[in-house]
């Protein structure tokens, strides 16, 4: 596995906003290869590329750094001396850290995906067999079938490039950048300006009812 | 019945050159009125011109007319826009014949669709044009008589859906049927396009769309020169004069070129799919095949290429 | 009567017939623009509407459709309501042409002429309504046949150009012969005009079910798309028309001298009663429809007649019309409408506006509130709207006054070069009595 900025500060311990930035565009560097469907004749295709899962290493501390953000503390540093709780399916009970962490995924709790057996920052599947950082995806399929059955159709999740792959890449979005898997509700959007028509309707539904 | 005859010849009579002379000064005076009447006409935008006005219908022009209407409308851009353009001609590809769906289910009303629509179509700034109009609907039912498309909150509401609607694409298009001098015609992928140079404004087409798809230049559109997007091509992008009829293509810009259309590329939820209808392997097809889709008022008959569908 | 007793004129023989027809229009023209002081103020008032008009059209064409209401909701305005009652005011111009010929009504045939000018003035007025309704004028060439692109027979629209056209041309061939003859003191060979009368008839039926294919040919729009529509069209225009003919008649006895029996005015006073129930049963019926059945499709009939969503712009036109419409018909079926006093004039003025309004804002514009997708976007016409709309009327005036001026002094005074004491020996008394001193003075 290539080794990105990110990686290098991650080890050297660095905890500094600018990790998360650089992780940031060293991940679309980064992107793995997945043909989703291959054409039925034989003309040479442009990749799919998926953009690789932003990598949660770290977690944000109740210090902040001089420009007043907060400092990060690798999931390791603590993970690798204790014990977790299995039962623990919320942060309320977490005292130390996590504060900022809100988690809010079903009836999940800490461990249905982070493995407590390795790094805590490595994931396992329902069935305890651990996965690779690349293959996150495996994880939310494990209960959204449908969502990821869409997606490999193409009919879930954000993408750009080529509808062409014979002439061109398509660039799609991975889950997590979507969906913070601690909370991965949609959020709320401001909507883009609306249509800005000549003589707009003389009562919108809103005031009329 | 003697004034009568007395009145014959009536050449030579006095009162008779008193009046044709009073009435020819009269008419020279009504037509020096007229004249000044008309005389906004005099102040018309350069783009009305006698190669304008000459210009034959798009598909009776040989690549040689095309390669000069496309550099004198490129100049045209450079002299009241100030920017420089490359006005293309992307032809339909063999075997292609697009469609769109779009997932209702996972829309949240953001806008961003006619936004970047807004964008890369070089609408009017001030109007905030876009070929797609979103709108905010009640969960129960597809009732637009409930939908707002003016809505301004926070989205996604709750109780609340978005259904944006922009141009279906109609295998048997309306506003094709209604035009008198056939400046917009169906092209071989599916793409109803309009002559900009050729549509003389009459607005049968908009009267005729159910789907509000098309769009009129009130006016000559307003875009600083740094926001207009340069790659633009004939059919599709390039900046409409004032006085035609406008609508969406698809971005065929793009599509004809095989990327994706801006409003995809823009959808933050990825709730619109697009692809080649013809292709049983694509994307468009799996959704089609797969999921519960529906056209907006089917019972016209109209036919869009333009499909709509929820999750389960 | 008049044009039976004269004898056929002795000049044409030596003289081309090319000569003769310049010297007829000549002459046409200095008739019809000679008059007595209030002509002229007449003429020099609508004149000056009409540059008004011109004005505001040519800044329209400069500025862009901006200047007037319309929008991408309402994209269609006053222009396209007022199209549509000329249209139907042309078609109901020959409606003194029904009873003539079908009829064989000898009293009508007198009066025949003033129905086709009627419809002249009306289709003139029609067409620049359109004209004025484009984005692009420069273009007009585009809809040419054979130079432009037509998409004849698809787009309805086609068809409308191509019966307009045909129309003016059928009306003007029969009101430039029937003069000309007048003009050469001969009688009108049947043969040369009485086919073209025929072919108005059945062309002025298709004016206007063409121009109401137009509307209810769009699915998209449910108000519009009714069966029914041509044939209220049809009824509105036989009221309209007819309305229009006897106002220009009332017009014409008081200031020229061309005498009308009172007959052809009653059969037309006729005409107009059952046309009017008609039409009355028909938009009855229509509402109906729509207001028992509910939903979608009433949505345009409540805003028309009750306002939705809090906009109701055309709620007061709505009910002004049907105001005007019931009393006017009340009025044409008292006893004293059938009688030269001003009951009738009250009348047609009522249902000409009434339909004006029914036919025009009252149909066009709820076709569009809601939009096709259900908003609510009001429309009233803007000021340069207006001017334009006036400036076409006045002009349609102007042509009709010229016409009407032109068939009364040919009608009353031969005005023929070649006339000549035997001639005059054969008119009666009345006609000489008649005869306009500022024509000949």
């Amino acid at each position: 596995m290539n080794v990105s900025a990110g990686k290098m500060l991650f080890i050297v311990g660095l905890f500094s906003i600018s990790a998360f930035a650089v992780q940031m565009f060293a991940s679309v560097e980064n992107s793995e290869e997945i043909a989703i469907h291959p054409k039925a004749d034989d003309a040479p295709l442009f990749p799919v590329k998926i953009n690789p899962a932003n990598q949660l290493a770290e977690i944000p501390t109740d210090r902040k750094d001089a420009n007043g953000n907060p400092v990060l503390v690798s999931c390791q540093s603590c993970h690798g001396v204790r014990n977790p709780n299995p039962k623990n399916g919320s942060t309320g009970p977490l005292v130390s850290f996590h504060q900022d962490l809100s988690f809010v995924h079903g009836k999940l709790v800490c461990i249905s995906c982070h493995n407590p057996e390795g790094s805590y920052s490595d994931f396992r599947l329902a069935s305890g067999e651990s996965i690779k950082p690349e293959d996150v995806m495996q994880l939310c399929a494990q209960c959204h079938g449908p969502q990821f059955r869409d997606y490999q159709h193409g009919s879930h999740g954000g993408m750009t490039g080529h509808w062409d792959l014979r002439k061109g890449m398509r660039q799609r979005n991975h889950c997590v950048n979507c969906h913070d898997p601690h909370k991965p509700a949609f959020p709320l959007f401001r909507p883009a300006a609306g249509p800005n028509d000549r003589f707009p309707p003389h009562h919108t539904k809103e005031t009329h009812e | 019945m003697s004034d009568s005859k007395a009145s014959l010849p009536i050449i030579d009579h006095p009162e008779v050159n008193r009046r044709r002379f009073l009435k020819t000064a009269g008419a020279t005076l009504g037509l020096a009125a007229w004249a000044a009447a008309m005389k906004p006409l005099l102040e018309l935008t350069p783009e009305v011109n006698a190669d304008e006005f000459l210009q034959k219908h798009y598909r009776e022009l040989t690549p040689e007319q095309k390669t000069v209407v496309f550099k004198r409308l490129e100049e045209e851009t450079k002299e009241e826009y100030n920017a420089d353009v490359t006005i293309s001609d992307p032809q339909p590809m063999d075997n292609v014949l697009f469609g769109y769906a779009l997932n209702l289910s996972a829309c949240i009303g953001c806008r961003k669709c006619a936004e970047a629509c807004h964008i890369e179509n070089n609408h009017d700034r001030a109007s905030n044009n876009s070929y797609i109009r979103v709108f905010e609907m009640d969960m129960g039912g597809i009732d637009f008589e409930k939908g707002n498309a003016n809505y301004d909150h926070p989205v996604p509401a709750p109780g609340k859906y978005y259904m944006p609607v922009q141009c279906q694409q109609c295998e048997n298009a309306p506003c094709v049927t209604a035009c008198p001098i056939e400046a917009t015609w169906k092209e071989k992928d599916g793409i109803v396009v309009v002559d900009y140079n050729w549509c003389i404004g009459c607005r049968y087409c908009e009267a005729a769309c159910p789907y509000h798809a098309r769009r009129f230049n009130w006016e000559k559109p307003e875009i600083p020169a740094e926001e207009v997007n340069p790659n633009q091509s004939y059919l599709s992008n390039r900046i409409r004069p004032q006085g035609v009829m406008e609508k969406c293509t698809f971005c065929l810009h793009r599509t004809r070129e095989g990327r994706l259309p801006a409003c995809l590329e823009a959808c933050p939820t990825g709730a619109r799919v697009f692809g080649n209808l013809l292709d049983p392997d694509s994307e468009i097809r799996w959704v089609i095949e797969n999921k519960r889709t529906f056209v907006l008022k089917e019972e016209l008959g109209t036919r869009p290429r333009f499909f709509y569908y929820f999750d389960e | 009567m008049v044009e039976a007793q004269n004898p056929p004129s002795p000049a044409p023989q030596n003289t081309s017939v090319v000569l003769n027809y310049l010297g007829f229009l000549r002459r046409a023209t200095g008739v019809a623009t000679d008059g007595k002081w209030y002509f002229y103020v007449w003429m020099i008032i609508m004149f000056g509407i009409a540059l008004v008009g011109a004005n505001a059209w040519a800044q329209q064409v400069r500025d862009g459709m901006i200047v007037t209401n319309m929008s991408d909701h309402v994209s269609w305005g006053l222009y396209i309501a007022n199209f549509t009652f000329c249209v139907g005011l042309a078609a109901g111009g020959v409606m003194m042409v029904i009873p003539a010929y079908l009829y064989d009504d000898e009293e009508m045939h007198q009066v025949v002429i003033i129905g086709e000018a009627v419809a002249i003035a009306a289709i003139l007025m029609s067409t620049l309504s359109v004209v004025v309704d484009l984005g692009r004028p420069d273009r007009f060439w585009h809809l040419i046949p054979g130079i432009g692109k037509f998409n004849w027979p698809l787009s309805m629209l086609t068809w409308d150009i191509i019966v307009l056209n045909g129309y003016l041309l059928i009306n003007l061939h029969i009101v430039g012969y029937l003069l000309y003859m007048r003009y050469l003191g001969r009688k009108p060979n049947p043969k040369w005009y009485v086919p073209f009368v025929f072919l108005s008839i059945f062309w002025a039926i298709s004016i206007h079910t063409i121009t109401a294919f137009l509307y209810c040919g769009l699915g998209g729009r449910p108000f519009w798309n009714t069966a029914l529509l041509a044939p209220r069209f049809l009824a509105s225009a036989f009221v309209s028309g007819p309305a229009f003919i006897i106002l220009s008649m009332r017009v014409m006895r008081l200031l020229t001298d061309f005498h009308f029996s009172p007959k052809p005015a009653n059969t037309l006073i006729r005409i107009i009663r059952v046309s009017m129930c008609v039409n009355l049963l028909m938009l009855f019926s229509e509402i109906f429809t729509l207001f028992y059945t509910g939903g979608t499709h009433a949505s345009s009939a409540q805003y028309l007649f009750f306002g939705s969503h809090g906009a109701n712009g055309l709620v007061p036109w709505m009910w002004t019309s049907m105001f005007l419409n019931i009393v006017g018909a009340c009025l044409f079926f008292t006893p004293a409408a059938l009688r030269r006093e001003n009951t009738r004039i009250v009348a047609c003025l009522f249902c000409i506006v009434g339909i004006w309004i029914e036919k025009g804002m009252g149909l066009i514009i709820p076709g569009f509130i809601p939009s096709t997708l259900h908003e609510v976007v009001e429309y009233s016409p803007s000021i340069i709207e207006w001017k334009v709309t006036a400036g076409i009327w006045a002009f349609g005036l102007l042509v009709l006054t010229l016409l009407l001026k032109l068939i009364a002094s040919v009608f009353t005074y031969d005005s023929s070069r070649t006339i000549t004491t035997e001639q005059n020996a054969g008119l009666d008394e009345t006609n000489i009595k008649s005869i306009p001193v500022e024509t000949i003075s």
